[in-house]
This record gives structure tokens, sequence and C-alpha cells, in this order.
């Protein structure tokens, strides 16, 4: 026996047990090439026969026959008993409901304060914060709203004594944080406010709004006009336009109320716009210098502008939620949309 | 306002679409809500005259009348109240289509044939009124078309005249912007008066008692008078200007009103004693009834009109009803005056009554125009009523104000508004606007300001002028620029935010509800003192009557509700503010959360559909109380080898919760707030028959070190060894107190301990119960041998059977 015929046993080995199809058959053919007593046992035995010259083929084949064939059975082994386990093992059906507990949802007024926190905050704003329970100083005299003067007959207030009420609007943050910081201010304050008014579909007596007030050298209303504009487009989408158009507020001189372009239809009219092709946002304008002198600011020395927007309109334009009274039902089908 | 067009044209020419006009106005700061056609097409409709009214055979409410339509006699079948015989009414007859669309067709009413419609104002689109037919003058002739009466067809804006601006609460004040903005010439009449040589002061005397309050009055004095009604095309623009006609004295009161912003007053001369006007303060105890009827409470603080004997108006504000224009009024004094606007403004709130006089009185009228405005109303009252006036007129004015200068600094303009304008371009807008220019150099300008822009009082005001009329439109809107502010920081915010997102992520939706509820519900369920609760004094409804101090029980009502609407599960959060008074009895807010849960919301889905039993649903939100502590980085006690948060859990009584399932929440020794299952009691209110679980935190603690940097401790790279931990105890002895024992024993190589299996039956006698706990040591310095885990197992077993009295069952 030479290499030549350890090789040719290979070849059969190899071919035997390609064909076993059971782990039994895989069994015999092993056995039979390498069992105790099997063909590579014969070959080995007749060792002692070859020249020394050809030992070294010899040996050579004799291990790769050893070594394939067991490669290839162990292979063969391997692919039978996890065919075998599957044929075995119950199905599932993989289109049942996962079993996790999914996450919860933010209010919607909530994604239009975060997302206004979001926008102003690239712009290097912080976030201020006042009492709901503010005075009357704060929340109309310091801003330029005396009592005897109609511009107060806009807000319908809840008083809760002579001096102290709920604030109808955020602007007191604006107070405050220029009574406690000198300039330069950037700042927006989101909140609660309140008005008595009667609650009807676009009504709240309790609503929130966004105060935002930059004071610094040479602040302008073209600033004013970049930074809502810029506002629009983070919030609304990037194709919305602004538009500004002058209105009175006694903290604020020149004053202006602005509209955004209708996100829904791009302007040109629908149900979101009341067929306008414009949505009436809120107002604006240049710090009154009588509010900066209230304040102890130097009007000479200093400009700036000051918005308030309502959240609650801003998330119903957003959104198409037609009835304010929606934000404040709770209805687990309604809060569940806005995830 | 309402602004008829073909009125304001009377003063300047228009030659823009309704549309462009509105937009014109809109963008210059008066803007325009509403555009409104009055009347239409009245083709076909004529003046009727009903010659007989009977009540319809088959209807209580209907008439049957035959009308005169000036060519036949008509059947008309009519359902207003106001149909009489002798009544002159618009008819329209069969084929005629009405301005709000309606067809007139033959018709069988209720079994009687109608062969056309008389028609109210409201079918004719001339007003809103469908009280009734709408009844012509008596002295109408019958068959006349209908639009000679009407009129063409009026469009009306309807205008948002901001509080700062009294000016354009007027047709001329309108006007004024109009041709400012259009380059336009204004056309103001010019009243001459037709007068008698008597003179006014021989008829009449005025004391001005109150200077302070009325600063100027004026008095004429209107003889032979015959009171009738207007002529129509004073009616009509009454009408479209939104006043209802009365008679001709009463109506040029109004019409010059409307005309100039002027409001006046027309006393009947005969019936004001000694035909003396005196400006004074009430007196303590006077009473007057006004125009209305009604009796009013004046007080000493009021400027009143008196004669010589009693207050005959509420000055500014509304006549009374002793002096006013009769039938039989021959002779009228006319007032036109000038009060303060913070007087008329507290009198008005203080009566709760606001009319068009003092709407414009407290809002500043033209101190300048009360004269014109007395010579005007003179004229058209002569012209309509007959009679003469008195030659002259009596004008109390002790000291004439000068007019207001303002200067402009032209590059604070620019500055202020980021646009390049010149300074021409300022000063031409100033004199378009009327402000006279009193000097002018390279760098400023001084405006005098005319009596009738009471709001232009500063530079501001001025640049706001200049910014309105060259267009906001034309200031640049440059790409923001990032800024940050020194010393800015947004922590807290941060955190919160953060705080939001652990709660969202633990699966739990926000709700917001009102600050403000009933007292009823508070008091439902019991939360925070009743003494303490901050009440508003003038709540809109019975609902909403104290602001909240616990979030708790519009949480359970929400909870109710959605159960109510068939909701299986809710997973609940809010965050906000309570209030109550604070020991000093000041309002105070807190900054809280509150989370409910209600139905299976801790189970996967196929296992939702079991009862929840109360332990479990405790368990869930206790699960969601340390989760948000350990997210939180609330203060923590290191106790064996773990740190945990330093919070005590400790059983309270509470009329909101159920016996026994009520839990206060203590943080580092500090009370922060309530956990627990609510009661029946309460839970019935909304029919909630499964268990409901709330949990409510102050805000402060578990916010303060939310943004805490953790820092990275070695984990050991030693395998652990578990052993476990079988034993018997008394059924009072807590989880708490075990592991508590547990970790008191246990060397620091302990490092978890998890509960696993929890058993109560009559094999281990009564009161008593098995529980099995996993221990897991590890050391970091080296593998634990069994040898060493053992005799640490061993340890803590020993102290569990001497402190605690554990039996443990051997496997």
């Amino acid at each position: 026996m030479n290499a030549q015929d350890i090789i040719a046993l290979k070849e059969r080995g190899l071919a035997e047990a390609a064909q076993a199809a059971t782990l039994a058959e895989i069994e015999a053919v092993r056995v039979k090439y390498m069992g105790r007593k099997g063909l590579l046992q014969d070959v080995m035995d007749g060792l002692k026969s070859v020249p020394p010259e050809e030992r070294r083929d010899f040996g050579r084949a004799a291990n790769e026959l050893k070594q394939e064939l067991t490669a290839l059975l162990d292979g063969r082994k391997a692919t039978l008993s996890a065919a075998g386990k599957a044929a075995g093992r119950k199905q599932f059906d993989v289109s049942l409901p996962g079993a996790w507990r999914g996450l919860g949802t933010r209010h919607p007024v909530t994604q239009v304060i975060e997302e206004t926190i979001r926008i102003f905050s690239m712009l290097g704003f912080t976030v201020a914060d006042g009492p709901d329970i503010e005075t009357e100083y704060h929340n109309f005299d310091a801003l330029n709203t005396p009592a005897d003067h109609p511009s107060r007959d806009t807000q319908d207030t809840f008083w809760l004594d002579g001096t102290t009420l709920l604030r109808t609007q955020t602007s007191p943050v604006q107070i405050r944080v220029m009574e406690r910081c000198k300039p330069p201010v950037r700042i927006i304050a989101p909140g609660r406010c309140y008005r008595r008014d009667t609650t009807d579909a676009t009504h709240s007596a309790n609503f929130h709004q966004v105060e935002g007030l930059y004071v610094d050298r040479k602040v302008s209303m073209a600033d004013l006009k970049g930074d809502i504009t810029f506002f629009a487009r983070e919030m609304m989408g990037p194709d919305v336009k602004v538009r500004f158009r002058p209105h009175f507020f006694p903290f604020t001189e020149p004053s202006v109320e602005y509209d955004f372009s209708c996100h829904v239809c791009g302007g040109s009219g629908c149900r979101v716009c009341k067929h306008s092709g414009w949505i009436e946002i809120s107002g604006a304008g240049m710090v009154n210098p009588k509010v900066f002198n209230i304040v102890g600011y130097d009007p000479e020395a200093c400009t700036g502008y000051a918005f308030g927007m309502g959240l609650e309109r801003i998330a119903m334009i957003k959104y198409g939620i037609e009835d304010i009274r929606l934000l404040y039902d709770n209805d687990v089908r309604f809060l569940g949309q806005f995830s | 306002m309402k602004l008829p067009l073909s009125w304001l044209k009377d003063y300047v020419d228009v030659d823009l679409a309704p549309k462009e006009l509105a937009s014109l106005l809109t963008f210059s700061g008066t803007e325009v809500e509403g555009i409104r056609t009055i009347g239409g097409d009245f083709t076909g409709i004529v003046v009727g005259e009903i010659l007989t009214c009977e009540r319809h055979p088959n209807a209580d409410r209907l008439t049957v009348c035959q009308v005169n339509s000036g060519t036949e006699t008509l059947t008309v079948v009519c359902g207003a109240p106001n149909a009489a015989a002798g009544l002159k009414v618009p008819l329209a007859v069969i084929g005629v289509t009405l301005p709000n669309g309606l067809k007139i067709k033959k018709a069988k009413v209720r079994g009687v044939e109608s062969f056309g419609m008389m028609c109210a104002a409201d079918e004719l689109g001339l007003s809103e009124d469908h009280s009734g037919l709408m009844v012509l003058p008596a002295d109408t002739r019958v068959g006349t078309p209908f639009t000679e009466i009407a009129g063409p067809p009026e469009t009306v804006l309807e205008l948002e005249v901001t509080p700062n601006r009294p000016d354009c609460l007027s047709m001329i004040g309108m006007a004024r912007e109009v041709a400012t903005l259009l380059g336009k010439p204004l056309r103001i009449p010019a009243p001459v008066v037709k007068e008698e040589s008597r003179s006014v002061e021989s008829l009449a005397s005025v004391a001005l008692e109150d200077p302070a309050g009325c600063p100027r009055y004026t008095a004429r004095v209107l003889s032979g008078i015959t009171i009738a009604p207007s002529p129509s095309w004073m009616q009509r623009r009454l009408a479209a200007a939104g006043i209802r006609p009365i008679n001709n004295v009463v109506d040029v009161t109004n019409y010059v009103m409307l005309e100039c912003g002027q409001p006046l007053h027309a006393f009947d001369y005969e019936l004001l004693d000694g035909h003396r006007i005196v400006v004074r303060r009430a007196k303590p105890g006077e009473t007057m009834s006004t125009l209305d009827s009604a009796a009013r409470e004046i007080n000493p603080e009021m400027l009143m009109i008196a004669d010589g004997r009693r207050p005959v108006a509420v000055a500014g504000v509304m006549g009374g009803a002793g002096s006013e224009i009769r039938d039989v009024t021959k002779t009228v004094l006319l007032e036109s005056a000038y009060f303060k606007p913070s007087d008329i403004r507290k009198t008005s709130k203080k009566l709760g009554l606001s009319t068009d006089s003092s709407y414009r009185f407290e809002r500043g009228v033209d101190v300048e125009n009360i004269e014109w405005a007395s010579r005007r109303a003179a004229q058209l009252m002569v012209e309509m009523g007959g009679g003469v006036a008195a030659k002259g007129c009596i004008d109390v004015f002790p000291s004439k104000p000068a007019r207001g200068q303002v200067t402009l600094r032209f590059d604070r303009a620019r500055d202020l508004l980021g646009i390049a304008i010149t300074n021409d371009q300022v000063v031409s807008i100033f004199k378009a606007l009327g402000l006279g220019i009193v000097s002018r150099d390279a760098a400023c300008c001084v405006a005098e300001i005319p009596a009738y822009r009471v709001d232009l009082l500063q530079e501001a005001d001025l640049i706001e002028e200049i910014a309105r009329i060259h267009g906001l439109d034309k200031i640049p809107s440059p790409s923001p620029v990032a800024k940050i502010v020194p010393g800015a920081e947004d922590r807290a915010t941060r955190a919160l935010l953060a705080f939001r997102g652990n709660l969202v992520g633990l699966g739990l939706s926000e709700i917001m509800n009102y600050s403000f509820l009933s007292e009823k519900l508070l008091d439902l369920v019991g939360f925070g003192e009743a003494a303490k609760r901050v009440v508003l004094p003038n709540p809109i409804s019975a609902d909403h009557t104290v602001l909240r101090d616990s979030f708790i029980p519009q949480m359970i009502e929400t909870l109710g509700k959605n159960r109510a609407r068939q909701a299986r599960e809710a997973a609940l959060f809010e965050l906000g503010r309570v209030f109550c008074k604070d020991e000093a009895g000041r309002n105070a807010e807190v900054d809280r959360v509150c989370v409910g849960l209600m139905g299976p919301v801790g189970r996967p889905g196929m296992l939702k559909s079991q009862p929840v039993k109360d332990e479990e649903m405790f368990q869930w939100i206790k699960g969601i109380l340390e989760s948000l502590l350990a997210a939180q980085h609330v203060p923590s006690i290191v106790s064996g080898g773990l740190s945990r948060p330093d919070v005590t859990l400790s059983m309270m009584p509470s009329p909101c919760f159920e016996e026994g399932r009520a839990v206060r929440i203590r943080i580092a020794g500090a009370d922060c707030g309530v956990m627990g299952l609510v009661g029946d009691r309460v839970r019935a209110e909304w029919r909630l028959t499964d268990p409901v679980a709330v949990l409510e935190l102050d805000l402060a603690p578990l916010l303060a070190n939310a943004l805490r940097i953790p820092v990275s401790r070695a984990i050991g790279t030693f395998p652990c060894v578990d052993r476990d931990v079988a034993m018997v105890v008394e059924d009072g002895v807590s989880h708490e107190a075990i592991v508590a024992t547990m970790w008191k024993a246990a060397p620091p190589e302990l490092v978890d301990i998890r509960l696993f299996d929890i058993y109560r039956g009559e094999n281990l006698g009564k009161g008593r119960k098995s529980v099995a706990y996993s221990l897991t040591y590890r050391s970091m310095e080296k593998t634990l041998t069994d040898e060493v885990a053992n005799a640490f197992h061993d340890k803590v077993k020993a102290a569990l059977k001497t402190e605690l009295a554990a039996e443990f069952r051997e496997s």
C-alpha cells in the first residue's frame, strides 16, 4: 500500500460520509474508517513495510484522511442534530403583539413649550419663571397699564384681593427678570395665565403663554422680525412666512401683531386658516421706554424687544385641533395621538 | 367700530376696492375684522300698506293680511308679531329674490294662499333685526320702490380700534388716516349755524365748578325745534354704523359723535331748572335715574351735570331721565364738553355702564374740537328740526392746554426700527399725519402734536408712527444671531425636561387640568386644609371657585371620566403648580408631579383581562416611585455594599385613600408626597370599581440633584456567588425589616438581595408566611470560595434567626 492508495481510501470515506443520512450512519462510517479496528488502523499497521523514503508521504496521506473525514463527519452531525431539534420544537406566531409597555405621551401644549424652548435655546435664550399669583404691580402697573386706562379692559382679571391676581399674561416675568438682572437679558418665560373668559371653542379661562424678552445695546425691530420668523419656520415648517401688522400694547412701543402663513395649505386657504391663508398668532414690540424707566433700566443705554404667544393657539394650529377644550379634557384617546 | 364707506367718502376720495382699503388699514394699525354689505338688490320690493290684518283661521301665530302694493291688493300670510292694519312695510311680491337669497313664490300656508311676503330688516340684509316687520314712516307713499327708501347697498368695514387711538373712533378720524395713507386731501365740513339775535348767555348759564374733571364745557340753545324722525339718509347711516335712530335731535347728537368722535348731549331746555348747567361732583345722598330708566347709585366721586336743583346727567356717561328730549320738546340745550378720561372710566366702571359716549371720553376726545362739534350739531338740528340757534356759544375753557411737543432723533428712529429711512421721509410722514414741525436740524426734529392725537407723548410713539406709515414690511428680517448672555444658565429647565422624559419613558401620558376647581371636589377628596385654600372671589362658574392645593382630585376625576368613556386603562401624570396659603397667610405656590393609574397598566397584553388586585396596583405605583427616585438621584444612604435612595414610607390616615393603603413619602427626612390606593367612597363618585392608585410628589427634591454627574465606580471582575435563603416568619415582619437585618449582618461582599417568593398557607400556621430571598456575594479582590460565601451566608441567617425569629426551611 502506498500514499496513492490512502488518498483513494480517503475519497471513498468522504463519499460515504457525505451520503450518510442519519446520526447512526455517520457513526457507522466513523467506525468503519477510524474505529479501533477500522480501515485507517489497517493502513497504519502496514507502515512498517513501507520503504523509509516513502514513509513521509504515507504518513501525511494517512493524517489527511483522518482530519478531513473527521471534519466532514462532525459537520454532518451538527447539521443533522440542528435539523432534528428544529423539527421537534414548537413553532410560534411571530405576528403576535409584543408585550413591552409602550412610551407615554407629552401633552400637546407641553410639546409646543418644549419646542419653543429648543428653538430659542439655539439663539441663546434661557428660561425664566414667575409666579401664577401675581401682584397688580407686576401684571399691570409696571407694564404701563394703569388702573384708569382702557387698555386694562382687554384682560378680564381674576382678582384674589385688591392687589393680587392670577396673572393675565406672562409679561410680568419680564418685569421680574429686569428687576433682578442688569442688561443684557435674553429670556423666554412659558407659563400659565388666567382670564375671566367664558370657555368656548377658542377661549379658555386657563391657558398658557410664552413671553420673550431681549434687551441689549441697539436691539431693533429688524431683530424682532428676524427672530420671530426663525421661530415660525422652526415651529411650523421651513416654508412658513410671517407678516407683521401695527398694533397697540401698553408695554411695547412700537407694537405689532404677527401672522404666520398657513403651514397646512401653504397660503392658498384651508380649514385651519379659515381660508385666508394666514393665521393670527400674537403680539410683540419694542420695549416701551416707560417700562425701562419703571424697572430702572436706562432707555438711552439699551433697547429691547418683547413678544408673547398663546401656546394653546399654536398647538391648535400646529396639530389641527379645532376646540381648545380638548386640551383640558384629558381624554386618553386624544392624548394618545401625540406620541 | 363700523365704518360705512359711503360716509367715509364724504371726507376723502377713496378709489380702492373695499378689500384693498381694508388691507391698507390693517397694515397701518387699524385692523379690519370684517367687511359687510348692507342691503342689496331690492328690485321688485315696494312699499306696501297693510289694509286689514286678521288672525289666521288655522294658526295662532299667523295673520292673514290684505296688503296694498300700490297697483293691487294682495293676500299675504304673515308670521310677524307686529303686523297690524295701517302699517307701511317692505313688500316682496311673487317672483322677487330677497338679498338673503330667498325667492318669493305663491304658497299655501296652513290652507291659506299667500301672494307675497312682508319683510323684516334682516331679511333685507339691512340689520340683524328679526323682531318683526320693518316699519316704514307713515308718510311713505305706497308703491314706492323700496330701493328709494333703503338707498344703494352700503359696504361697512368692521374696525378694531386699539385703546390708544380714540381719534379713529370717528368717520373724520378714519378719513384722516386714509388721507395720510393715500396722500389725498381731507375735507372737513365748515358748519355755519342759522342764529337769531338773542344771545345764548341771555337764555342759559354754565357754572363749571370742577375744571379738573371738566376742563371745557360748551352749551348752545336751539329754539323752535320740531321733534320728528330724522331724514332717511341719516337714519341709514346711523343704522349702518350700529346706532338705532330715535328722533332728529338725538340722531344728530349721535351722528356728529360718529362723524368727529365728540360725544354730545341734548337736554330739553325747559326741563332744566333755572336754565342753568352746573358741572360738579355728586352730593352725598343724591340719586338719579338715567335715560335707560335705571335708578343709579351715584357718589361724590362722580362728576355730574346738574341744573339749578339736581343732577340731570352722569357727565360723559349717560343723560338723566328727567331732562331728556321728548316728543314735545321745543327748545334744546346742546352740550359739547371734554371730561377727564380717568374720571369717566371710574364712573363708568362703578356704575357698570359703558356707553358710546363714555367709551370715547375715557380714551380721550379732541379738546380743540369741542366747539366745532357743537356748531356742526346745531347746524344739522336747525336744518332738520326747523327753529333757530341762539347767538353764540357758551364756552367755558378756563385754561387752554398747550399742544404737546415731542423731539425725535432721526438716528434713534433708524436704530430702533433697523431701517435706513431718510430724515426727509420721516418729516414728510409727520406732515402727512398732521403733525406740526416746530424745528428741525440734522439730528432731530420737534413735532407739535395735534390735540386729537392723545397717544403721541414720547419719542417712541413717533417712531411707531414712522413704522406704521412707512410700512412694517419695509423693515428687514435678518437671520438671527445667537448670543449667550453672561451668567445665563438653564439647569432648572434641563432638569424638568429630563424629568418629564423619564415620566414618558415609564409609559405615563401627560394631562393638563385647570388650576382652579370646585371646592366640592377638593372637599370630597379631602386633601389640604380648607382654611389654607386660595379662593377666587369672582369665579366664572361654580366648578372653578378655588385654586387647587393638590393635583389628586382632578387626577381621580380624569381617570373617572376616561373610565366612563370606556377606557380600560390609563397611566397618567400631571406636572405643574399647586397653591395654598403659608403659615403667615400669604399665597404660596409649589411645583408638583402627580401620577395616576387605573386598570391593568402593569401587565402585558394577554394577562390584562384578569381583574387587578389591590396589592398589585400598589406595587405598580410603587414601582413608578422607585424608578423615579433612582432616575432623579435623590439623596441616598449607603447600607451594606449598596447605596439606595434615602426615602422612608410611613402609613398615614387619609379620607381619600383606602384604609391601610395610604403612604406618606419622606425624602431625606422631609415630607414630600403621598401615595396610595383611592378609597371606595371617592371612587364611587365616578363609578370606579377597580383599584385606582395615585402618587403626588413635590418636584423640588426630585429635581435638586437631577443633573448630578454620576461618578463611575469599579464593578468588580471576580465572579459572584448566589445563595438563597427561605424562611418562615411572623406575618408582621416586613420585607423592609428582613432586608435591613440582612444588610446589617452581612459583610461588604453582599451586593444584592432579591425577593423571589412569598407563600402563606395553612401548613405554616396562622399569621405566618414563608419568604425566600436570593443573595449575591461578590468580592472586589478575589474569587469567593464556597466556604467563604457560606460563612457570610450563615452570618446573615444567624442574624435573621436572632433578630426576627426566622425559621429556615432546609431544602
